[in-house]
């Protein structure tokens, strides 16, 4: 039998969109990958300028407006550097309710991305408007549970799109009694939901992908790290956010605008299934007895199970902010003194989407002399090409032209890269020479 | 579920902001009897379709482009809503995905008033111009004239 070759070439065009622009070159020739560039360009470089010469007490309010999904993650970043460049001890009020506010986040944004962005492509569906119609009470399960995380992130922030609520040293204020009983509530009526979610998310077959690469996130001793703790790689690094530089470089690409990290030259995951890689065994008993049912081995070398590690962060967070509710008292104050000094903050914590890093040089009169912000998209953008390259590889590069533009978009939503260049991937060209 | 609920939808960007300027001035009417649900809401996204699930009547008010004269006043019935293609879409689902999602889900209210205005710019920190300020007063007399019409044919209607 004579095997066809063929030559296709596959264009994303660029999309010039505030939360992420993306784009994807891809030309097979006579069966090899011959051009493969996923190309993002990233707001957050703008920021780092904007940010030079602001008073610290600017910051948490101006980071918040690099992303619209996760603002909490950029402040809490950014509050939890200048506080351990300034010497600021949180009250364990602010601590908690710091995580809880996260919570918030992973919450409304993993919800939003299963069932807006990524479960649509494994049910043949266009959309979640078309996906609704096969299963409408999964949909709105998943609108109820986004709800309930922005409601949570309003509770801090007084609103959930860029909120105002957190300060360097705590919040501007604390949410009174009635409200915390009423969050708790909804919360604790939320689990079975959450739960149902891990076991519908874990039933959706998905591609079989299995892949090695190097996963990185955030490690705590006790907890499931979200805004507290050190930087851990999987091949048994554990570092400071402080030694991010030594351990991971940034680079430019001809093809884009954004930066490229790698970790010692290679690849690396961050996000949702590196974190459940390397802290499973921090999940709450009752979370880790669900996913034994769901039979996910981790950790997991299939990219396509990150829809499944969102639906259990989504439980984990319900958890934690839980239990972090529970014992609510209004504090003394919500926020502590701060003193300024020169000098270099650090710090990194992990949005929905992965670690996000910071670094602030500042002077004496607490204002910024020069920023940098590493977002999570631009440390998984080297993993999405190899990992697009290694999945078609397995897929078959003689499918049809459609079924591998379908197969490189739900591979790039994997990684929730950012709303708009996940909804709009599909605005692409096909030429056959 | 014969809940009437009013909700003014925009962000703190100037023009954009008509969506809770006109929830303001019907606040500030003092027309609005008890039993009426009023929000303003920041770009909602797709949970503005739990809103409207549990209500009979929706009335909802939010910015547009469509490069006609700043503050005009278009009202959208059930029907023609999809006609409101215009809006204004932060993150990639705006108030159109969320409407056709709830039709969808069979979670739209037996009513829904969709008004959009008119709007210029929409810069963060700007306060909205004249034009909208109007508009958005306006539009507050005739949403209270409705509810008005609405609470006199009770239970009837």
């Amino acid at each position: 039998m004579t095997e066809q070759k063929r030559t296709v070439s596959i264009h994303v065009p660029v999309l010039t969109r505030v939360e992420g622009e993306g784009a994807l070159d891809l030309r097979i020739d006579n069966g090899e990958i011959i051009e493969l560039r996923l190309r993002i360009f990233e707001p957050p470089r703008y920021f780092e300028k904007f940010l030079e010469g602001r008073h610290y007490t600017e910051i948490p309010d101006m980071v918040a407006r690099i992303c619209g999904i996760c603002p909490v993650a950029y402040q809490v970043t950014a509050a939890q550097a200048l506080e351990k460049l300034f010497g600021v001890e949180l009250d364990p009020w602010a601590r908690d309710m710091r995580r809880v506010f996260y919570c918030g986040e992973w919450i409304q944004s993993h919800s939003l991305h299963i069932h807006l962005l990524a479960a649509p492509d494994f049910f043949g569906c266009n959309s979640a408007i078309e996906l609704a119609r096969i299963a409408p009470d999964e949909v709105r399960r998943g609108l109820r549970i986004q709800a309930l995380g922005n409601e949570l992130m309003e509770l801090f922030g007084a609103r959930s799109v860029h909120p105002v609520g957190l300060r360097v040293g705590g919040f501007h204020g604390a949410p009174a009694l009635p409200k915390i009983r009423e969050i708790r509530d909804k919360l604790r009526a939320a689990l079975p939901e959450a739960e149902a979610l891990i076991r519908w998310a874990a039933s959706i077959a998905v591609p079989q992908d299995d892949q090695d690469f190097i996963s990185v996130a955030m490690q705590h001793p006790t907890d499931y790290a979200i805004e507290t703790g050190a930087i851990g790689v999987s091949d048994g690094l554990r570092i400071e956010a402080d030694a991010f530089d030594a351990h991971f470089a940034e680079r430019h690409e001809p093809h884009s605008t954004a930066l490229f990290c790698t970790y010692q030259q290679q690849p690396y995951l961050v996000g949702p299934l590196a974190r459940l890689n390397l802290n499973h065994a921090r999940l709450p008993e009752r979370i880790k007895a669900l996913l034994a049912e769901t039979g996910l081995v981790l950790p997991s070398r299939n990219l396509f199970h990150s829809l499944v590690a969102r639906a259990v962060e989504i439980l984990l967070a319900l958890h934690e902010a839980l239990r972090l509710l529970d014992g609510y008292r209004l504090p003394d104050s919500p926020s502590v003194p701060v003193i300024t000094r020169a000098g270099i903050a650090y710090g990194c914590t992990e949005a929905p989407r992965g670690l996000l890093w910071h670094r602030y040089e500042m002077d004496a009169a607490g204002c910024v002399v020069n920023a940098r912000i590493v977002p999570p998209t631009s440390q998984n953008q080297g993993r999405i090409e190899e990992d697009l390259r290694l999945s078609l590889l397995n897929f078959g590069l003689d499918q049809p032209d459609d079924a591998l533009r379908l197969h490189c978009e739900q591979v790039i939503r994997n990684y929730d890269p950012c709303i708009s260049c996940a909804t709009h991937f599909l605005r692409m060209r096909v030429e056959r020479t | 579920m014969n809940t009437v609920r009013i909700l003014g939808i925009g962000s703190p960007s100037g023009d954009d902001q008509v969506g809770w300027l006109t929830v303001d001035a019907l606040l500030a009417a003092e027309v609005l009897s008890t039993g009426i649900d009023i929000q303003k809401l920041d770009r909602p996204g797709a949970t503005l379709v739990t809103l409207l699930d549990d209500a009979a009547w929706v009335i909802l008010i939010d910015a547009m482009q469509s490069h006609d004269a700043i503050g005009r006043i278009r009202r959208f019935g059930a029907d023609d809503w999809p006609a409101y293609q215009h809006g204004l879409s932060s993150h990639g689902f705006g108030v159109l995905d969320a409407l056709a999602l709830a039709r969808e889900l069979g979670s739209l209210p037996r009513r829904l008033d969709l008004y959009g205005i008119e709007i210029g710019s929409a810069n963060p920190g700007e306060p909205a111009s004249k034009e909208i300020q109007a508009a958005a007063l306006q539009l507050a007399l005739q949403i209270a004239a409705d509810l008005t019409v609405m609470a006199r044919c009770r239970p009837e209607c």
